[in-house]
């Protein structure tokens, strides 16, 4: 009973796929217009974008700028969201310039950086990495603040010297959250290299999408749309895998990572 | 926190704001950047208080504050109905929870072209996408906050002869308010980015309009102002929705 129960929960999201595509599908045939074709005409079409080569290198190379994007925002954030949350000055020096840059659009400063950068992958890499920035700092900072303080004076009491109450109490204590604040950035990360290369078009999985939505190649459309939605579904999978083994002893507050764009 | 500590924490947070600009001033006037590329920061508010009161700039406000309502308004009332129905049914829960699984972490914008292709250039195809954006973060703390209703409240309520029915909106309803309106902060910030990325793809008005147009022109003083704008408004719009939850959450244990 177990077995079957174990077995329904782990394909229940496979399941989900296939209902939403038997939907679409549905939904084009009552529509029957040119500009929506069914899932099946949109997943016959993915061979052919990853098959040519140049396509292939195009999604390689968003793929590379979304990862040295990311890197570098978390090992960025993390430190300050961890400092923010145990000093108080620093956390009012942060808070009321972090408050004013949510609200803007990381993609929208991209025509901005593109005059200062050029077209280049700097630039790209740039916004990729102030989207993904803020909610891991967010999460650090709330992770760090919520720690009991009795952990860490008993850290002092044995001779722990700051830094090292840092690295071996905050971050172990934080990371549950921390890593809740990775996801979320993971899945910006996505979007703001899908924006960004749809803004500056050069290259990249952004390019081909709006290129083909221009060129009215629906199918190309609605293929590429599969293949950056199966690149989100898989990453947070995989995201969620290597979570479920860094604190395997903490339950998540969200099973789903909250989306940002 | 007595009013002391207050005054420190906001002069302290006013000095990054302050060495910015400063800093945007010096890279301006020593020469680094030529104003072209990085117009100096007196320039840019300026033309943002001049722009405030022409009423083409208005007009473009609005158009982007009718979007942004009328697509975060649908992601609430679907986030919250549907949470609320998924936390309080089994059955509706089965059917979500995979649904939701696959749909949260697929990027909404990479949806937009079909979007368009199904709605049209108009408002709709915007309406949804910032709909589609907010929905998930406000339906996961919805269900998030109603899941975690304390049982004894419930069977309080039973004991006192409640319906069933009425629970879920006399119980269940107001116990997860707090975490609703922490899902409908997220999702507001979400619908302020989102608007403002469609109007940059595809539109002939709003804010997100503005910037394009200004960088197809090569403005750089009218690309920092709709930028400014969308700041301000979401800091006001934020302001708004802290004032509701004070007002609603009255009574509450802070939290």
């Amino acid at each position: 009973m177990t077995v079957i129960r174990a077995f329904v929960s782990r394909s229940a999201p496979l399941m989900a796929c296939l209902g939403l595509l038997a939907i679409w599908q549905v939904a084009a045939l009552m529509l029957k217009t040119d500009s929506f074709p069914g899932a099946w005409e949109a997943i016959k079409a993915i061979p052919s974008i990853l098959g040519d080569q140049e396509s292939l290198i195009n999604i390689l190379a968003s793929i590379r700028r979304m990862a040295i994007g990311f890197s570098v925002a978390v090992l960025v954030s993390i430190p300050l969201g961890l400092m923010m949350g145990r000093s108080r000055a620093i956390a009012s020096f942060f808070n009321p310039l972090l408050m004013i840059t949510y609200p803007v659009p990381k993609a929208a400063l991209m025509p901005i950086i593109l005059l200062w950068l050029g077209v280049g992958d700097i630039a790209k890499m740039l916004v990729i990495f102030l989207g993904v920035s803020l909610p891991v700092i967010y999460h650090s900072f709330q992770g760090a603040k919520a720690i009991e303080e009795k952990m860490l004076w008993s850290g002092a009491a044995m001779g722990l010297s700051a830094t090292q109450r840092m690295i071996r109490i905050v971050l172990p204590a934080a990371l549950p959250e921390i890593l809740t604040g990775c996801r979320t950035g993971l899945v910006l990360a996505l979007i703001t290299m899908v924006t960004s290369e749809m803004i500056a078009r050069q290259s990249g999985a952004g390019n081909i999408l709006f290129n083909a939505l221009d060129m009215g190649q629906y199918d190309t459309v609605y293929a590429m749309i599969i293949i950056i939605g199966a690149m989100g579904i898989g990453l947070d999978a995989a995201f969620e895998r290597l979570r479920a083994r860094l604190v395997r002893w903490s339950e998540p507050a969200f099973e789903i990572p909250l989306s940002f764009a | 926190m007595n009013s002391r500590a207050v005054t420190t924490d906001i002069l302290l947070g006013i000095v990054p704001i302050a060495l910015m600009i400063a800093l945007w001033q010096a890279l301006v006037s020593f020469g680094y950047a030529p104003p072209a590329l990085l117009p100096p920061p007196g320039l840019v508010f300026t033309r943002l208080a001049q722009q405030l009161f022409t009423t083409t700039y208005q007009q473009e406000i609005a158009a982007t504050l009718f979007r942004l309502f009328a697509g975060f308004s649908i992601a609430v009332l679907l986030g919250v109905s549907i949470g609320l129905a998924a936390a309080a049914s089994p059955a509706i829960n089965a059917v979500v929870r995979p649904i939701v699984r696959v749909l949260a972490p697929l990027p909404k914008v990479a949806l937009y072209p079909a979007l368009l292709l199904l709605l049209g250039f108009n408002h709709q195809s915007k309406i949804m996408l910032v709909a589609a954006d907010a929905l998930f973060p406000i339906l996961l703390s919805t269900y998030y906050g109603a899941s975690m209703v304390e049982q004894k409240l419930i069977w309080s309520a039973m004991a006192a002869g409640t319906p069933r029915r009425q629970i879920l909106f006399k119980v269940v309803l107001p116990a997860a308010v707090p975490s609703i309106l922490t899902g409908c902060r997220i999702g507001l910030v979400i619908s302020c980015i989102v608007v403002f990325l469609a109007e940059m793809i595809t539109s002939t008005d709003g804010l997100g309009h503005v910037l394009v147009t200004a960088a197809r022109t090569f403005q750089a003083v009218d690309m920092f102002v709709p930028l400014i704008t969308i700041s301000l408004l979401g800091l006001i719009l934020n302001g708004l929705l802290e004032g509701l939850r004070n007002y609603l959450l009255r009574g509450f244990p802070e939290v």
